[in-house]
């Protein structure tokens, strides 16, 4: 046998060695850098995507508020009823579960039972339960001590807490409160918040482990939309809208749309023919309801979706129409600003049909018997077809075209709803044939949206300045901190503030006098502007003739107006298809509640105070009853006193001069006559503040002074000084003086 | 030593070797004065320190690993999360006890127990066949309440044999009749036994370690081209003419592409493995927090438990882990060179060799570098038997540093 080591067999060894230490262990520490260090971040990524059991957490949908902070769109919690059957051990069990939750979901038991069969983690039985229901659940489940199989994983669903109010505005979110349409679409990713998520690790057979192994990345709230609509506003124009299309059988809806024309918020803005965001696919529309369900199963589908379409179309926004006549306060501008013509200036001879050039044909006015000589004024005034089509051809095509780009016909307004639609007009370019600007003239055969008209008007209204319309006046977080705050955005500078003035003046003429086409939105004591329009819809007539847009948009005050609206209804079939018969009142009646509401001074013509005030009827001796009928018919508030049955005093005194709504006090004993009130502070508040304090005080008011000139007025004195005791139903005078004058 | 070594350099030729060990002639004065170095109480100057504290560490950092990749196997399947670890601490201090003792064993006495032991493989490979398949293969003996692998046994004897023929014929290794026949008639029916089993992780095992042995014992080189050539030839046949290996085939494709395998091909454990360490990243999830060993991989305990490591530890912990593993081998095969005898040099690089050539193949199966195959990783993996076995031929390698001609302190 032999000793040690030979020097060859020292040299081998040594290779055997490095053979595995530098070339075997090298080769698995690269194969480690390279799985761990190079491709590591993939690889961990497919181990966590197979361990992690990952469950959402949904985030709560932001809250839309109106200016005043009330809710208009809300989520409230409601839960998602999963089944756990893999936990079910017995069959018993599944049978008793099935049973139970069938019962309490009234969900077919034999397809729970099948399901509660299957080999799985996690099967979706009911989304949007209800809270009341998911406590009939814990309940269920504590009786019948079931610990694993249901769970029940929060949720939130959207309502509307006023339903089909402000449709149009708010739109409507879908199954994954995801927003499908208006305001929920538009803002969706604002509103959405970020869901959360919980991380659970989950073994390979699915079940969790033994350890606290769980991430929470908590979810975050959406954001909140405070918009400048007005709930009260909004509540008068749907209202006013809503009773339009049924005086004046409107076919194919009607839409609504007030601006601040100062900063371009919406104040208002409404779509009737409309539908319930609290379930949108219930088509709302009875009539068609019915036309669909005596349709054959396999076309209903389709009609339904026509139907759905229709019904969520913000007319106001979406819809392009022919301006009509509306759109002759924007050539009368462009006819002002270029200086082409005057108010006075004698534009046209309207014999009630016009060819506005040789070889044209002829274009009727929509009086057939002419209006006459009529100057710029009188032709707005009357809406004659024949002085615009001069003034038209005195501003010229090119320019024409110029100022309707500058009004922002051709570009979207960029308002914050979904599916704006563009302008249709004759060319791409802006060319036009003669015969098209003769009838563009007038407002026909080019194609706007609502939207649009009434942000050219407002551009009137407040001094040639073009202003973004928005809806969405603040975005808030969750806490209620401000995120955004929209800006008013002035867009360019359309036409001179004198220019505006003027235009302004012979709208408000338009409406405040007997020749004015627009006398129909007159409201009393508000300097109303306004223009009547009646446009032929595009490429579209009834079996009855043709259809018609019947419009009226317009602005007030018009010594500093505030809000501008359009108002219109598509396809009236009423008695009349004109804006001045269908769209006028309306405008009127909403502009009534609404001035009042935005606290607008009234301001009476000397006309309208004569108006105003009554006279006192005599009604000593006539019975209670007796007494409170003549008193109410005459317009007065009666204040009954004392405890006879017959009146044997009044203040005021018969024939005395009274305003309308004033109290007049009857006395039915003499006791009460020896009762006083005490005349309060009237000076330094406005008209509104003054009647409203005196209504309290059983007073009676008559107004002196300033009232009747523009521009804000405050009391300045009063007949019977404050403290005095006097009896109720007593006429103070308060005299009213400019407020510029108090300075 | 070193000036022994030199001078051997020098004069030393193949076939005429001189002693460089003028001291000690006679075998048998050579062995007392050797067995002086066997005293119970002479650890400390006996063997060698650093090679026994480098197994101790590995083993103590192998069983913490050990308990963190099989407690939820164990929880989930046993419903004892201490099922594995407790059955294995018990083993190890037996096997630490075995160890030490096994050091003072003088590891000549191999001399004579070689061909026991070479015979005792062969039977168990015989009856290994006989035992019932686990897993459709049959490697497992049953005796009592103890279970091994048949292989194991194998690879000691063949280390043992060959260390005990190259030493005794080490002059004759150039000859065919004395350096070739005698080893391909042990290792022809061992290689056939196991692949019979199958066995293919051991068997590669078994052919390095035979052929490394063979290499420093002195066969010439042109043998090893020529038995490289024959198997090179052998694989380009197979690859290129047959399809009838399926079983290799679909292997060979989940190795290929373990995160889309074609039908009928099982990655499961190649691709989680992969899927542990790549999420180890550099610096780990932390000792415990491994994912992956949530019944993801199947026995982490087992083959796949350094896949648990470098989730844990990441790849500075599993570097770490694999340098305490090189400086293993290093100091084994170091120790063994400077052994008294051409048996104790051989017989110490054999088994140390061994233990490297496990590792390496380990993590190459775990890092999916070669295909899967089952091969465990030494003194981490569970299972009793074999960590007392190994820890015993570890303890041979102890015996052979106390006589050895190192530095001791």
């Amino acid at each position: 046998m032999a000793n040690g080591t030979t020097v060859r067999m020292w040299r081998r060894s040594l290779f055997v060695l490095i053979m595995i230490v530098f070339f075997g262990f090298s080769l698995v520490c690269f194969r480690l850098f390279q799985l761990q260090v190079v491709n590591g971040e993939d690889l961990q990524k497919r181990a966590i995507e197979q361990q992690m059991a990952d469950t959402k957490i949904s985030a709560q949908r932001g809250t839309i508020y109106d200016c005043n902070m009330k809710p208009l769109a809300q989520s409230a919690t409601v839960w998602t009823v999963v089944l756990e059957p893999a936990y079910l051990k017995t069959d018993e069990e599944k049978e008793l579960v099935a049973c139970g939750l069938s019962e309490i979901l009234e969900i077919d038991k034999d397809k729970l039972l099948e399901k509660a069969k299957k080999k799985s983690y996690y099967i979706v039985i009911k989304r949007k339960v209800e809270t009341d229901i998911k406590d009939k659940i814990i309940k269920f489940k504590n009786d019948n001590r079931i610990s694993n199989g249901i769970r029940l994983i929060e949720d939130y669903k959207r309502y509307y807490p006023y339903g089909n109010f402000a449709s149009a505005i708010l739109g409507f979110t879908g199954t994954d409160s995801q927003g499908l349409s208006g305001l929920e679409a538009y803002y969706d990713k604002e509103l959405t918040g970020e869901a959360g998520r919980l991380i659970t690790a989950k073994n390979a057979i699915g079940t969790d482990m033994p350890f606290d192994y769980e991430q929470k990345i908590p979810s975050k709230d959406g954001n909140n939309l405070v918009l400048s609509i007005d709930e009260v506003i909004q509540h008068f124009i749907e209202k006013n809208l809503e009773e339009g299309i049924i005086n004046h059988k409107v076919k194919n809806r009607a839409a609504a749309i007030m601006m601040n024309v100062n900063t371009g918020e919406i104040i208002g803005l409404s779509v009737k023919g409309d539908y319930n965001p609290n379930e949108p696919f219930v088509i709302a529309d009875e009539e068609t309801l019915r036309e669909i369900e005596s349709l054959p199963e396999s076309e209903r589908d389709v009609a339904k979706s026509v139907a759905w379409e229709k019904q969520w179309r913000n007319k106001a926004v979406s819809d392009t129409y022919y301006p009509g006549s509306v759109f002759k306060m924007i050539t009368e501008c462009m006819g002002i600003e270029e200086n082409v013509i005057s108010e006075n200036d004698h534009l046209v001879n309207c014999t009630g049909s016009f060819v506005p050039y040789q070889g044209a044909s002829c274009i009727h006015c929509h009086k057939r018997t002419g209006h006459g000589s009529l100057t710029a004024e009188e032709a707005l005034l009357r809406s004659c077809n024949p002085g615009f089509i001069i003034l038209g051809q005195k501003v010229g095509a090119e320019k024409f075209y110029q100022y309707y780009t500058a009004f922002g016909f051709s570009e979207k307004t960029g308002i914050d709803l979904p599916g704006e639609a563009s302008d249709i007009f004759f060319s791409a370019d802006g060319s036009m044939t003669q015969m098209d600007l003769a009838v563009a003239s007038f407002g026909q055969n080019f194609s706007i949206t609502p939207i649009q008209m009434l942000t050219a008007a407002s551009a009137i209204a407040n001094g040639g300045k073009l202003v973004k319309p928005h809806v969405v006046k603040q975005i808030i977080d969750a806490n209620g901190n401000i995120v955004k705050s929209m800006e008013t955005i002035v867009k360019r500078n359309v036409i001179s503030e004198d220019t505006a003035k003027r235009v302004t003046q012979m709208l408000y003429k338009n409406v405040n006098t007997k020749e004015g086409s627009g006398k129909n939105g007159y409201v009393a004591g508000y300097r109303v502007c306004g223009k009547t329009g009646t446009s032929e819809k595009i490429g579209c007539s009834g079996a009855d003739g043709k259809d018609y847009i019947a419009s009226f948009c317009g602005f007030a005050p018009a010594d500093n107006p505030q809000v501008a609206m359009l108002v219109y209804f598509d396809t009236p079939k009423g008695e009349s298809y004109y804006g001045s018969a269908v769209a006028a009142p309306v405008f009127a009646k909403i502009m009534q509640d609404v001035l009042p509401y935005l606290g607008i001074e009234r301001k009476y013509t000397e006309e309208e105070i004569a108006q105003l005030e009554t006279t006192a009827p005599n009604i000593l001796g006539k019975s209670i009853g007796e007494a409170r009928n003549i008193v109410q018919s005459s317009e007065l508030n009666p204040i009954i006193l004392g405890e006879g049955e017959k009146v044997v005093s009044q203040i005021p005194e018969p024939s005395k001069s009274i305003r309308k709504g004033g109290t007049i006090v009857l006395y039915t004993d003499k006791i009460s006559i020896n009762e006083a009130v005490e005349v309060p502070n009237l000076t330094g508040l406005s008209m509104i503040e003054a009647n409203k304090i005196i209504a309290n005080s059983k007073l009676n008011i008559s107004i002196k002074g300033a009232s009747m000139s523009g521009g804000e007025v405050v009391s300045s004195s009063q007949s019977i000084p404050e403290g005095t005791l006097v009896k109720p139903g007593s006429v103070i005078t308060v005299e009213f003086i400019q407020k510029d004058n108090i300075r | 030593m070193a000036e022994e070594r030199l001078r051997g350099r020098y004069n030393g030729r193949i076939g005429k070797e001189t002693s460089n060990h003028a001291k000690v002639n006679k075998d048998k004065s050579r062995i007392k004065k050797v067995r002086s170095k066997f005293k119970v109480f002479s650890i400390r100057s006996g063997m060698d320190l650093p090679f026994l504290f480098l197994v101790l560490t590995l083993l103590v950092i192998g069983l913490v690993m050990l308990f963190s990749a099989s407690y939820p196997n164990a929880y989930y399947l046993h419903k004892d999360s201490y099922y594995f670890i407790k059955s294995q601490v018990v083993f190890a201090i037996i096997g630490v006890a075995i160890m030490i003792a096994v050091s003072y064993f003088d590891y000549h006495h191999f001399h004579k127990l070689a061909f026991p032991i070479l015979g005792i493989s062969f039977l168990l490979l015989v009856a290994v066949l006989f035992m019932p398949a686990i897993n459709g293969v049959h490697r497992w003996v049953q005796i009592g309440a103890f279970s091994f692998q048949a292989s194991e046994v194998t690879k000691f004897a063949i280390v043992v044999s060959f260390a005990h023929m190259i030493s005794i014929n080490f002059r004759k290794m150039n000859t065919f009749k004395y350096g070739i026949l005698p080893y391909i008639i042990i290792l022809a029916p061992t290689v056939i036994l196991l692949a019979l089993e199958p066995h293919i992780s051991c068997t590669v095992i078994v052919v390095l370690l035979s052929a490394g042995m063979l290499f420093i014992g002195g066969v010439k080189l042109r043998w090893f081209g020529g038995v490289i050539g024959a198997i090179a030839s052998g694989l380009l046949y197979l690859v290129l003419f047959t399809d009838k290996l399926t079983y290799a085939n679909n292997r060979i494709a989940g190795w290929l592409d373990p995160f889309s395998p074609a039908a009928g091909v099982d990655t499961w454990q190649t691709r989680q493995g992969l899927y542990a360490i790549g999420s180890g990243g550099l610096l780990g999830l932390g000792l415990g927090n491994s994912r992956q060993k949530y019944l993801y991989i199947p026995e982490p305990q087992n083959d796949f438990i350094f896949a648990v490591v470098c989730e844990e530890l990441g790849f500075i912990g599993a570097t770490i882990i694999l340098v305490l593993f090189a400086m293993l081998i290093w100091r084994g095969i170091i120790v063994s060179m400077k052994a008294k005898d051409k048996f104790g040099s051989l017989l110490g690089i054999g088994l140390t060799a061994q233990v490297g050539l496990q590792v390496v193949l380990n993590i190459a199966v775990v890092t999916n570098t070669i295909p899967n195959t089952g091969i465990s990783l030494p003194l981490f993996s569970y299972g009793g038997t074999s960590l007392v076995m190994l820890l015993a031929q570890m303890g041979v390698v102890l015996s052979i540093s106390r006589t050895a001609n190192l530095e001791k302190n």
